[in-house]
């Protein structure tokens, strides 16, 4: 009975060790531990990947939002010029149509005027000849130039002067 | 009581004889299978749309690997493979028993060279992580009386991995026939269960799990 035997079988068991040690690890744990790492790595790279994607995006995100600020801005500056401009436009428009309205009422005033300086004018001259000519008839057509003028300047003085005929 | 003994299974006819255990036999056995298995299964694997049997496979190896990652650590990473091979060559040869066939770490000289390649492991170790005037220096520490005990550590290590392994394997192996002599139908199942799946399982535990410590230890 050999219950503790040691000889030739532990180098036999330390070479079987080897062997199974070797193609175990060749056939066994390098292709599992090696597919494990490359799914950790595939895995790593993927959420790396997607931070990046991420960042990307939320980068664009406040780029657009400052964008649509900036031309929020902008629309606003150009309405509010736009309401300068018709603003300015109307009132040079009404000054320009005050002053048109002013010179055209001037205008109509002046000719008013002068149209009434003409007719009173006129008039003085026909009433002068009218008056010399009812002196004439009163005198008997016998009157000589002379005369006449005398008779132009007694009516006139009776009459009141040509100043104070002023239409009344 | 001739069970209790390890046959030879066969002589080479060179000097002089050379007797080749049984137990030696049996791990060839094993050792065929565990090949077999090992090409079959680590054939095809994907890193994407994994089958059931990767989904299986990784789970086993990966489990081993943080188990052992976790005692090494970063250093010590280089020493999984040959560890996991140790773990599940132990594991296998303690159950072989169901099988009816006599386990290899029976025979005290299997334990034997599991221990000294476990040894020689732990040592080469420390030399490769920190070199051999650093590494023979580590005996002297944490101070110069320890130096006997840390020598003598070299050869307490393996001797105790050594018989802790044979002496569980055997008296359960001792237990189990026993048994199966006084009742040998269906009494010896939960004998068995313990003896053979859970003892086998715990005391191939404690082997890897002792070397990692030592050599965590060593290269520390």
């Amino acid at each position: 009975m050999e219950l503790l035997r040691i000889d030739w079988n532990v180098i036999f068991t330390i070479i079987n060790l080897i062997v199974l040690y070797l193609a175990l690890r060749k056939f066994l744990i390098r292709p599992v531990t090696n597919i494990m790492e490359q799914r950790k790595n595939m895995i790593e790279g993927q959420l790396a990947d997607a931070r990046k994607q991420r960042e990307q995006a939320d980068e664009l995100k406040t780029q657009y939002e400052k964008q649509l600020a900036d031309a929020h801005e902008e629309s606003a500056g150009i309405v509010e010029q736009a309401r300068k401009n018709a603003q300015a436009e109307y009132e040079s428009r009404i000054d320009a149509a005050d002053a048109e309205a002013e010179r055209i009422i001037r205008n109509a005033h002046k000719a008013v005027e002068m149209e009434r300086e003409k007719t009173v004018r006129e008039l003085q001259s026909q009433i002068a000849v009218l008056a010399v000519a009812a002196a004439g008839k009163v005198l008997g057509e016998a009157s000589t130039r002379e005369n006449n003028q005398l008779l132009y300047e007694q009516f006139l003085a009776k009459a009141g002067g040509v100043n104070d005929a002023d239409g009344k | 009581m001739e069970e209790l003994s390890c046959e030879t299974a066969f002589t080479i006819p060179v000097f002089g004889g050379i007797p080749v255990a049984e137990s030696v036999v049996v791990t060839w056995l094993i050792m065929a299978v565990l090949i077999a298995a090992a090409i079959f299964l680590g054939r095809n694997l994907r890193v994407e749309n994994v089958g059931k049997r990767q989904l299986v496979l990784e789970t086993v190896i990966g489990g081993l690997h943080n188990f052992f990652y976790d005692l090494l650590g970063e250093e010590g990473k280089r020493y999984i493979p040959y560890l996991m091979t140790v773990g599940i060559y132990i594991g296998v040869s303690n159950m072989i028993g169901l099988f009816g066939l006599k386990s290899p770490t029976k025979d005290v000289g299997v334990t034997a060279a599991l221990a000294l390649m476990s040894i020689v492991l732990i040592e080469f170790s420390g030399v490769r992580q920190k070199g051999a005037k650093k590494f023979l220096k580590s005996f002297a520490e944490p101070i110069p009386i320890m130096l006997p005990m840390n020598i003598l550590e070299i050869f307490i290590r393996p001797l105790s991995l050594c018989m802790r392994l044979f002496g569980n394997i055997l008296g359960a192996f001792v237990i189990m026939e026993l048994i199966k002599i006084v009742a040998p139908l269906l009494v010896p199942i939960p004998f068995s269960l313990y003896f053979d799946l859970f003892d086998g399982f715990i005391q191939a535990y404690v082997f890897v799990f002792l070397t990692s410590l030592f050599i965590k230890e060593t290269i520390e």
